[in-house]
């Protein structure tokens, strides 16, 4: 029943993040790491997304784009606007842009606390009346 | 002076009189207290509540294609059709407009994985996607469809209901003709007309709609989808726009995903 849940939850999430726009750019069955600092993080309707700076091989870094679900389900999943923040080191996992450029659908973030965080739903508490 | 005075009238004998034009009657609108106060028959059920489409069954309960066999494309929506079956083999979208900030419209709007509010009047149904708030009317209060040479066209068209017994009929039309899909490569046009049966079911838990959806520009017959939508209590409505810096954050919506 759990992994059934799970399973929908997946569903969910990955469909929702298609809902502004074809994913078609997407390589789903690929995962990349992301092991940077988070430039810049978005709050922001119908998507957030965040900015990671990845150092490369050159000596330099490369930012890379990541595409996000919308507040009101990241909310469903544990964040707030303040989870993460410019300046933080991360472990970013991405489904990657297929021609490889530096961009990706957002999976999964590990911060520096070791808090980690999804973008699938948790336990939560009944919804609150407004007029109690 | 008398033959000036004769060729003056001769003159005005020619030229018709000026004809005022005269406007069409404007019908009340939902929210005029007179046309709410007008007597009507107790709606069998209130839609007000916020809509998420069900997807339990499957994934893609969403979608209103890809067209059934029955429904043969015509030769200009069979090339949208294979090419964009061409760019979904290579991992491109085709005309992703929706991704590009152009509305969804109807039907889509109905289904676009985000909750839809709706707000039942005597007079009127208010709808309002999550999606980019996207504003759908559906008027009870008895008027016809609009003047077709009169009425702006729109992505959710003109939508008209009714009530057949514990059924509400909602028929639409008056939509645009461009940037505006049923599903992947199929095109509406201005010919899209719509009609949805809607009933309550499960004492008001669920919303099923029977579309019956017909565009002879594009494919032929009628198209025939069943939705369903379950009530949503812990799911708000709030603000959401297409801003015009938001795609450059959203990377798989540049160019090089898109196909040509």
């Amino acid at each position: 029943m759990r992994s059934a849940l799970l399973c929908a939850a997946v569903v969910l999430a990955s469909t929702i993040v298609s809902a502004h726009h074809s994913s078609a750019g997407i390589d789903r069955t690929k995962s990349v790491e992301l092991v940077g600092t988070i430039k810049q993080f978005s709050w922001t309707n119908p998507h957030s997304w965040m900015e990671v700076e990845v150092p490369d091989q050159k000596g330099g870094t490369v930012v890379w784009k990541v595409e996000m679900t919308s507040p009101a389900y990241l909310v469903r999943a544990g964040w707030k606007s303040t989870t993460v923040k410019t300046g933080d080191e991360v472990k970013v996992t991405v489904r990657p842009l297929r021609d490889g450029s530096p961009g990706g659908l957002f999976v999964s973030v590990l911060l520096a606390d070791g808090r980690s965080f999804t973008e699938r739903p948790i336990a939560t508490t009944p919804p609150a009346s407004p007029n109690p | 002076m008398a033959r000036a005075l004769m060729l003056a009238a001769a003159i005005g004998l020619l030229i018709p009189p000026q004809v005022l034009a005269q406007a069409p009657a404007v019908p009340l609108n939902p929210l005029a207290p007179s046309n709410l106060a007008k007597p009507r028959p107790k709606p069998p059920f209130d839609l007000t509540g916020t809509w998420f489409i069900d997807m339990a069954g499957s994934q893609n309960s969403w979608r209103f294609g890809p067209p059934p066999a029955a429904n043969k494309m015509t030769p200009e929506t069979l090339k949208h059709f294979e090419a964009a079956q061409k760019a979904q083999k290579e991992g491109k979208a085709y005309r992703d407009d929706i991704g590009q900030c152009w509305p969804a419209g109807l039907p889509l709007i109905m289904t676009r994985v985000w909750p839809v509010a709706m707000i039942q009047l005597p007079t009127a149904i208010y709808m309002v996607s999550h999606f980019m708030n996207s504003l759908r009317i559906v008027y009870l209060d008895g008027r016809p469809h609009s003047d077709p040479d009169v009425v702006v066209r729109t992505f959710n068209g003109e939508s008209i209901g009714k009530w057949e017994g514990d059924t509400l009929v909602v028929d639409t039309m008056h939509f645009v003709n461009d940037h505006h899909w049923i599903d992947a490569g199929i095109p509406a046009t201005d010919a899209l007309h719509i009609v949805e049966r809607l009933r309550l079911l499960k004492g008001g838990a669920v919303l099923e709609i029977e579309y019956t959806l017909t565009d002879p520009k594009s494919w032929e017959g009628e198209m025939k989808w069943t939705k369903r939508w379950n009530r949503v209590d812990d799911q708000e409505v709030t603000e959401v726009t297409c801003t015009p810096d938001l795609n450059s954050h959203i990377p798989s919506t540049q160019s090089e995903f898109q196909a040509k």
